[in-house]
């Protein structure tokens, strides 16, 4: 008899719906899996056969077929120990067609037949939702990301016994799951604010770093921080995404489900509701930053989608690995091509660098730095140009003075900065609307000039600016979108020549010694 | 080929055989016998039989050389490059030098020597100057070159081409002492310089065309530069210099010295300071210079080393509080809150800034770090 289950498996960012189907028939006794099956999915026929025997099922000695369609796409994972298992009882009717339909079915099976989470829930799930699915069977550790479809019921089991129990109909699953209860969200986020304990009030003085920082979050404007050792560069990255504006439910479900696939919502039981902040060792590899293996799985620039991507002492990155960063800038997005076909990952963050101004680290403070030019120019010439062209705010922290540690000025909290940043983005939602570009940051040339349009007095110091600083037509750019955001910072519609000023400022200044 | 050329080719042939550093042997040689016979010697390999035992591996290196290299044609491409050569028996050689212990045996030149009978400062310095020292080298050198003294100097990066550059905008001849061929520029960086020098006034050098830059050659330099001047003006040096080898070579010399006071907690101005403890002249203008070299100023006008502006407003407030040292903006924001009782917000100030720099009275020197203009 023939049976087909519904199940599931994630292709890069995308998930696709996998159709179970066992058939038994008389014959030579065999038990075998088709449709490009991984090892790990090969295996589930022992898993699958222990399991059942330890739950009671005998198989009998017939000839087993398990196609997963569609056949050509390559499987691997161990999510189909659960549908194989339910289909080869359907099969041997030992349950009825009928109980699994509309049904997902998703988890691994342990020898002994209790069912263990698997990666990727979430992006099946909501997958699945759109093919008309209206019931899940889940491990119950998977149990919640379930319910996060929202239009699903969500039935969390803790082994094979009990879902065979409840697909008879004999008894409910796990009892703490509430199918009805969706997942609430806004809960999970005033937990995590309470939980939070990075704050930027924790910085004391640096106000010039404080501020581009606060410009660079409300525009999502890439930012290098240049400053000598100890000024507080990593101390700010960190606190970058507590003013960044919290992450909304849709963007929430697009970075839970990158780290679902990833196998790293399991730990918190719960969707992310921080903004990802990733700060990789400069060692780390090409692969590791972009996604690798033989099924690419997301790297450290996917894992910081929709948050902060700091590299700290940016020079001492390798050229390569730098130069892998160029297209995701670019795109938003990283292409990794393997044999078994092409993954696309979401990579939109907000790259922050931080280095030091030169070898030793105290330019231009010439009582302590005794670089030479060449030295300072060559350190900075380490990090390629294009990546180098994306950072739109290139902001210096300055060396501390004794009074700023010692004197206790009232700070600016991480909540009033994120207030500005808010209302800035709000502008910015206005202004763009639904279209790709979303932040004052993703201008290009051409909006840029349409966006930022200047009065006849700002034109003319801008002119004066162009001049006299020698900006290029590039650089000319980056500086009207800069402004854009001051401006919107500032509530103000026009650009003023004090947004235009600051913007100057933050520039990069090829700092070019004249003899 | 006329008698004289016939010299000096043999004599240019001796000082690309000996290499550098050779000039005291080749002194030493030409007491013995002219160089005519030396080189003829050379070429016949009989050169090692008549020379004493100290400078027998010398002249095994002259005999070497000369199977490879004729002297004629060798002075032929020379001068066909526009190079100049002149050596110590030569009526030409400056007379500056050849007063000098250990005085060069010959000097490489493109472009001019300086004249003899007018005036000649070596203004020299560091490298790395600040904002202050670049004020003060185009100043002087500018006004000195303007009063017709020739600017001599070491074509660096820093004060010295900075001095030089501005004496030849001016109108005036300045001499760089080089420390490799002439035919070579070092640094790379002064090429536009190097090509006004050889134009406007002159680049020099002990060494044959060729010899690449090397440490080791730039020290003795130094008693050239201070050897073709009659005296040498110390901008900007720290405690442990080549500027102060200059200082040295030009006391040993008999040189006067002269040296720009600058503030005690000043690295760059230590150097200077020190000098003045310990004598040198304390300059403070340009016409102090001319009236120590010229016994009076030829016009007594008032200093003008520091224009000093003023600006009205919170422009005005900020620009007191610049210096030719660069300021980080906090540290800006934390003096003006300080000394105006006045809290000005990042946005504020940067603007203030800003609007400085574009009037061209301050400079931002990287991000966040801003100082006052020396134009």
């Amino acid at each position: 008899m023939l049976s087909t289950i519904t199940s599931g498996a994630v292709y890069g960012i995308h998930s696709c719906m996998i159709q179970v189907e066992v058939d038994v028939s008389q014959g030579l006794p065999c038990f075998q899996i088709v449709g490009l099956p991984g090892s790990a999915v090969r295996e589930a026929r022992e898993r699958v056969k222990v399991a059942l025997k330890n739950v009671g099922v005998r198989l009998p000695p017939m000839c087993i077929n398990i196609n997963l369609s569609p056949a050509d796409l390559p499987k691997s994972g161990t999510m189909f120990d659960l549908p194989v298992a339910i289909g080869i009882m359907i099969a041997l009717s030992c349950l009825p067609q009928e109980s699994v339909q509309n049904t997902l079915l998703l988890g691994e099976l342990g020898l002994s037949g209790e069912l263990k989470p698997v990666r990727g829930v979430l992006p099946i799930v909501q997958e699945a939702s759109g093919h008309g699915v209206r019931r899940c069977l889940l491990p119950s550790e998977n149990a919640w990301e379930g319910r996060l479809a929202g239009t699903m019921e969500s039935v969390g089991v803790r082994n094979l016994k009990e879902a065979i129990a409840y697909l008879r109909g004999e008894k409910a699953g796990e009892e703490t799951i509430d199918p009805a209860a969706s997942y609430d969200y806004s809960a999970a986020l005033q937990r995590e604010y309470e939980e939070s304990r990075l704050d930027f009030a924790d910085i004391n003085g640096q106000e010039c770093l404080k501020r581009a920082a606060e410009v660079a979050a409300a525009g999502f404007h890439h930012l290098l921080i240049v400053g000598p050792p100890g000024t507080g560069k990593t101390m700010l990255a960190k606190r970058l995404p507590t003013i960044l504006p919290p992450l909304s439910l849709e963007e929430s479900l697009e970075v839970s489900k990158i780290y679902s696939i990833s196998g790293l919502l399991q730990q918190t039981h719960s969707l992310k509701t921080q903004r990802p902040y990733l700060s990789p060792h400069h060692t780390i590899t090409g692969q590791a930053l972009a996604g690798g293996g033989k099924i690419p799985t997301p790297g450290i620039i996917s894992l910081a989608h929709r948050g902060v991507l700091f590299l700290d002492e940016m020079t001492e990155f390798k050229r390569e690995t730098l130069d892998i960063l160029r297209q995701p800038l670019e795109d938003k997005q990283v292409q990794i091509a393997r044999s078994s076909g092409t993954y696309v990952y979401p990579a939109d963050f907000m790259l922050v660098g931080a280095m030091n101004p030169c070898p030793c680290g105290y330019y231009p403070d010439q009582s302590r730095c005794r670089c030479t030019p060449y030295e300072v120019r060559r350190y900075l010439g380490r990090i390629s140009g294009p990546v180098l062209d994306r950072l739109d705010i290139c902001v210096e922290a300055a060396p501390m003075d004794f009074q700023d540690l010692a004197e206790h000025r009232e700070q600016e909290t991480s909540a009033r900065i994120r207030e500005r940043v808010m209302a800035a983005r709000e502008i910015q939602k206005a202004r763009f609307g639904e279209g790709t570009i979303r932040f004052n940051g993703d201008m290009g040339a051409g909006e840029a000039e349409r966006f930022c349009r200047l009065g006849r007095q700002e034109k003319s110091f801008m002119e004066q600016m162009y001049r006299s600083m020698r900006l290029s037509a590039r650089g000319y750019h980056k500086i009207l979108k800069v402004a854009r955001t001051i401006a919107d910072l500032a509530g103000s519609e026009r650009i003023r020549e004090i947004h235009l000023a600051e913007a100057v400022c933050y520039r990069r200044t090829e700092q070019k010694y004249q003899a | 080929m006329e008698k004289l050329d016939q010299v000096r080719a043999c004599r240019h042939w001796l000082c690309q055989a000996a290499g550098m550093g050779g000039h005291r042997f080749l002194k030493e040689l030409e007491k013995t016998a002219n160089p005519e016979s030396i080189y003829e010697l050379a070429r016949t390999g009989r050169l090692e039989e008549k020379i004493g035992r100290q400078y027998q591996k010398k002249a095994a290196q002259l005999t070497q050389f000369a199977r490879e290299h004729e002297a004629a044609e060798d002075y032929q491409k020379l001068l066909e490059r526009g190079i100049g050569f002149v050596t110590f028996r030569d009526e030409d050689y400056p007379a500056g030098l050849a007063e000098i212990p250990d005085s060069p045996y010959a000097i490489y030149y493109a472009g001019r020597l300086p004249e003899a009978n007018r005036k000649s400062i070596a203004l020299i310095g560091a490298r790395d100057c600040s904002e202050y020292g670049r004020h003060m080298a185009k100043l002087f050198a500018q006004e000195l070159a303007e009063a017709g003294v020739q600017i001599i100097s070491g074509m660096a990066r820093g004060i010295d081409g900075i001095g030089q550059r501005a004496a030849l905008r001016a109108g005036g001849y300045s001499l760089g002492v080089m420390g490799c061929g002439v035919d070579i520029c070092y640094p790379a960086e002064n090429r536009s310089l190097y090509e006004e020098l050889t134009a406007q006034g002159g680049v020099c050098s002990e060494y044959p065309p060729g010899i690449a830059p090397r440490a080791l050659l730039f020290p003795p330099r130094n008693r050239i530069i201070s050897g073709l001047s009659d005296g040498v003006l110390v901008i900007e040096a720290r405690r442990r210099s080549g500027t102060l080898i200059t200082v040295d070579m030009a006391l040993e010399q008999g040189k006067e010295v002269y040296a720009l006071p600058g503030r005690v907690t000043d690295p760059l101005s230590d150097g200077c300071n020190h000098l003045i403890r310990q004598g040198a002249g304390l300059i403070t203008s340009p016409q102090e210079l001319l009236t120590e070299l010229f016994g009076a100023c030829p016009q007594d006008e008032p200093c003008r080393q520091q224009k000093l502006v003023f600006l009205e407003g919170r422009q005005g407030r900020l620009l007191q509080l610049l210096d030719y040292q660069p300021q980080s903006v906090q540290a800006l924001q934390g003096r003006y809150e300080e000394q105006y009782q006045d809290y000005l917000t990042v946005p504020e100030l940067l603007h203030g800034l800003m609007q400085l720099c574009t009037g061209g009275y301050a400079r931002q020197v990287s991000g966040s770090y801003f100082m006052r203009s020396g134009e």
